[in-house]
């Protein structure tokens, strides 16, 4: 009876650990910043409930509608920008060609250092005026604009640093250009179809999960991108990088208006978790799985 | 699944009370002190050893806890809010009344343990003290200076000792780049032009905003300021705004500062070090204008000390406090790490043993002599700075016209200062 009791509860001792993180550091938090969203909390001294002002707040505050609008532009430059990218190269390093892996793990490289500080910063003395990509620009003639401290180029540079890091989108194209089978291929090439044709009718249709995977997960991860606009142009010029993760951070982490910036935080959720489900709902039409 | 749940929760518990601290003196020989501050190497070796001397000579363990700036004040707000703030904690001057006025985050300065006559009671009484008690203690003496390069002054046709004026920090500055097209007088990356957008503003109405949360200056006055601030742009003594914008806050990254393209920038002597980096430069004073009311150049202390209300032992904190800034050994191991200090004590130590560096003392000596009124708590609020860093933001990009700039910033701080 003992031993059996003891088997009974032998697997929540195993994920006991797993959970304590999980209810610590994720569940509390969250459910923390959700009550915040309706309090005055600023860090220091008490929280006073103040029902939905936050909320009300926030959708008469021009910083907010000024960070929504930067934060999508971002988004419509920066996925499909990282998805094309991710595809074009992954088709290219889906070639048999010597030394191709070598050149898979370079291409991969980007996204291992990432998002980081440093990156950021070798990015500002890339693209400042004099910088180097300037100077290369001059090589052949071209006179390069403030790629960083004009406000009509900053974000579409800043953009350039996600689009870089197209590694993990690149490997998830690759494992799938793999799985298609070669036998379409050789079907359509019988039929005389040319390298578009079977772009478009055979690989496209056939990575659409995967395009849908990348374009989800690029999403979400690109409505909350910080660290380059703060590292690199902490906002500026002009307030034209000004993303609704900065905006958050100002809020919170500046201003220490708690809990205005949870209200914000929550209300970015829920933006996310529209275009997810819109995303999803679309991809019905438009993706194809292989048991289809 | 009720009982497993149960057993979760119990788990919790245990864990937030592992967690929670609370005020209690604990027996001398079972604490260990933790202290906090910001800074370079050349502050982290000196406090180190400084604290290595303490636990000898007291047999107390302190632990140094040291960071760099970034993230600093979000750090010890974390720490102030969750109760596990480190006992002696450095903090810079501005933040000190935002963070009183949230509750009893720190413990009164107790006379009877630290000396505090060694301390200017002016200093104590404008920077230190909090609805009528001494809350902290200066770590030293800061003031503005204006770091200048003199050799690229006189290879320009300017002479070196030139005493800046309004007038000729135009007429002669723009010689810096009418000589090279490349090379500016003056290096003013956004919070620069804001700067000295409030020095100008101090000169011509006193300052931006007053104690009591008003605006001191008029449309006109504004007006007046931006007016010159233009000319400068227009006259080559300042680089174009987009140049520099990307070094805001970080002046002393941008590579044609370091490279010797501009030739002079404001700065604090507490961190003249860093914005002089490998440049051989010296300091001077800065232009004030006939019937000025006020120079609009800041003195303060270097950063305070603050004790947190939540420490395990206030009295031996306390000592610490007492030793850092008034023993002699300390001062003679701290020398000028925080900046020339404000204890007579430990000024005449380092007086006799002859270590003050020339050039600070030198800078000291021209702010003090120059130094204005205290900028107030309200004009140096982050909100109230944000508003004015993004009026001047859009009349450097040339969106708005010195006019437009002047009433923007008026409206502006307006609605910032009543959400406030």
């Amino acid at each position: 009876m003992k031993n059996k009791t003891l088997k009974k509860y032998e697997g929540y001792a195993y994920i006991g650990i797993w959970l304590l993180g999980f209810f610590t550091l994720q569940l509390a938090p969250l459910v923390t910043s959700f009550w915040y969203s309706f309090t005055d909390f600023e860090m220091i001294g008490g929280a006073d409930f103040i029902n939905i002002r936050n909320y009300i707040d926030i959708f008469h505050d021009p910083d907010f509608l000024l960070s929504l609008k930067v934060t999508f532009a971002y988004v419509l430059i920066a996925v499909p920008g990282k998805i094309i990218f991710a595809l074009i190269v992954a088709l290219i390093l889906a070639q048999k060609l010597r030394g191709i892996n070598l050149f898979r793990t370079l291409y991969y490289i980007p996204s291992i250092l990432g998002g980081s500080v440093a990156i950021s910063v070798l990015w500002r003395y890339l693209f400042m005026e004099g910088g180097v990509v300037n100077n290369l620009l001059s090589v052949i003639g071209i006179q390069g604009p403030n790629w960083l401290g004009d406000p009509k180029f900053a974000l579409g540079t800043i953009s350039l640093v996600t689009i870089w890091q197209f590694g993990s989108s690149m490997l998830l194209f690759l494992a799938g250009i793999k799985q298609i089978p070669t036998t379409y291929y050789e079907a359509a090439e019988i039929d005389g179809a040319t390298k578009l044709r079977k772009f478009f009718s055979i690989t496209l249709p056939e990575l659409s999960p995967i395009v849908l995977f990348n374009v989800v997960m690029q999403m979400i991860n690109a409505f909350q991108e910080f660290t380059p606009a703060y590292v690199i142009t902490q906002g500026g010029p002009l307030r034209s990088t000004y993303l609704y993760g900065l905006m958050l951070y100002e809020t919170g982490f500046e201003f220490f208006h708690m809990g205005y910036a949870s209200a914000l935080s929550w209300i970015l959720f829920a933006i996310i978790m529209v275009f997810t489900i819109l995303i999803f709902k679309f991809s019905e039409l438009h993706v194809h799985y292989g048991d289809d | 699944m009720k009982k497993a749940l149960t057993i979760m929760i119990a788990m919790l518990m245990v864990c937030s009370m592992a967690f929670a601290g609370g005020s209690k003196e604990v027996d001398p020989e079972d604490l260990t002190l933790r202290m906090l501050w910001w800074g370079g190497d050349n502050r982290h070796t000196p406090t180190l050893a400084a604290l290595d001397n303490y636990t000898a000579t007291t047999g107390i363990k302190v632990e140094g806890e040291y960071a760099g700036w970034d993230g600093y004040y979000q750090r010890i707000v974390t720490q102030l809010a969750g109760g596990t703030a480190p006992d002696l904690i450095q903090i810079d001057q501005p933040w000190f009344s935002e963070l009183c006025s949230r509750g009893e985050v720190f413990a009164e300065i107790d006379p009877e343990i630290v000396d505090l006559t060694t301390f200017d009671q002016g200093f104590l009484d404008g920077y230190c003290t909090y609805e009528g008690k001494v809350m902290a203690l200066p770590t030293g003496v800061n003031v503005n200076t204006l770091l200048v390069d003199r050799a690229m002054l006189e290879d320009a046709g300017i002479d070196p000792d030139i005493v800046w004026t309004w007038d000729n920090l135009i007429t002669e500055g723009r010689k810096v780049h009418d000589k090279d097209p490349q090379k500016y007088l003056l290096q003013a990356t956004p919070d620069h032009v804001k700067f000295w957008f409030e020095i100008l503003m101090a000169q011509i109405a006193g300052g931006v905003v007053g104690p009591d949360k008003e605006i001191l200056f008029t449309a006109d006055q504004a007006e007046q300021a931006f007016d010159y601030i233009q000319q400068l742009y227009d006259n080559g003594v300042m680089p174009p705004y987009q140049q520099t914008s990307l070094f805001y806050q970080k002046m002393y990254e941008d590579p044609n500062w370091i490279n010797g393209n501009y030739a002079a920038v404001w700065s604090w002597v507490s961190s003249m070090e860093r914005d002089m980096g490998q440049r051989d430069l010296d300091t001077t004073q800065f232009p004030v204008m006939e019937n000025a009311v006020d120079t609009g150049v800041l003195m303060r202390p270097s950063q305070l000390y603050v004790v947190s209300s939540t420490s395990d032992s206030v009295t031996e904190t306390l000592k610490l406090l007492d030793y850092m800034v008034n023993d002699e050994t300390a001062a003679e191991i701290l020398g000028t790490a925080r900046g020339i200090p404000s204890s007579s004590k430990a000024l005449a130590v380092l007086e006799e043993a002859n270590i003050l560096d020339a050039l600070t003392v030198k800078a000291t000596n021209e702010g003090i002599a120059q130094a204005g009124a205290p900028q107030s708590t309200w004009q140096m609020n982050s909100e109230v700075i944000d508003a004015m860093q993004q009026v001047i933001d859009e009349f450097g990009y040339g969106r708005l016209t010195p006019r437009e700039a002047a009433e923007t910033m008026i409206s502006s701080l307006e609605s910032t200062l009543a959400r406030l």
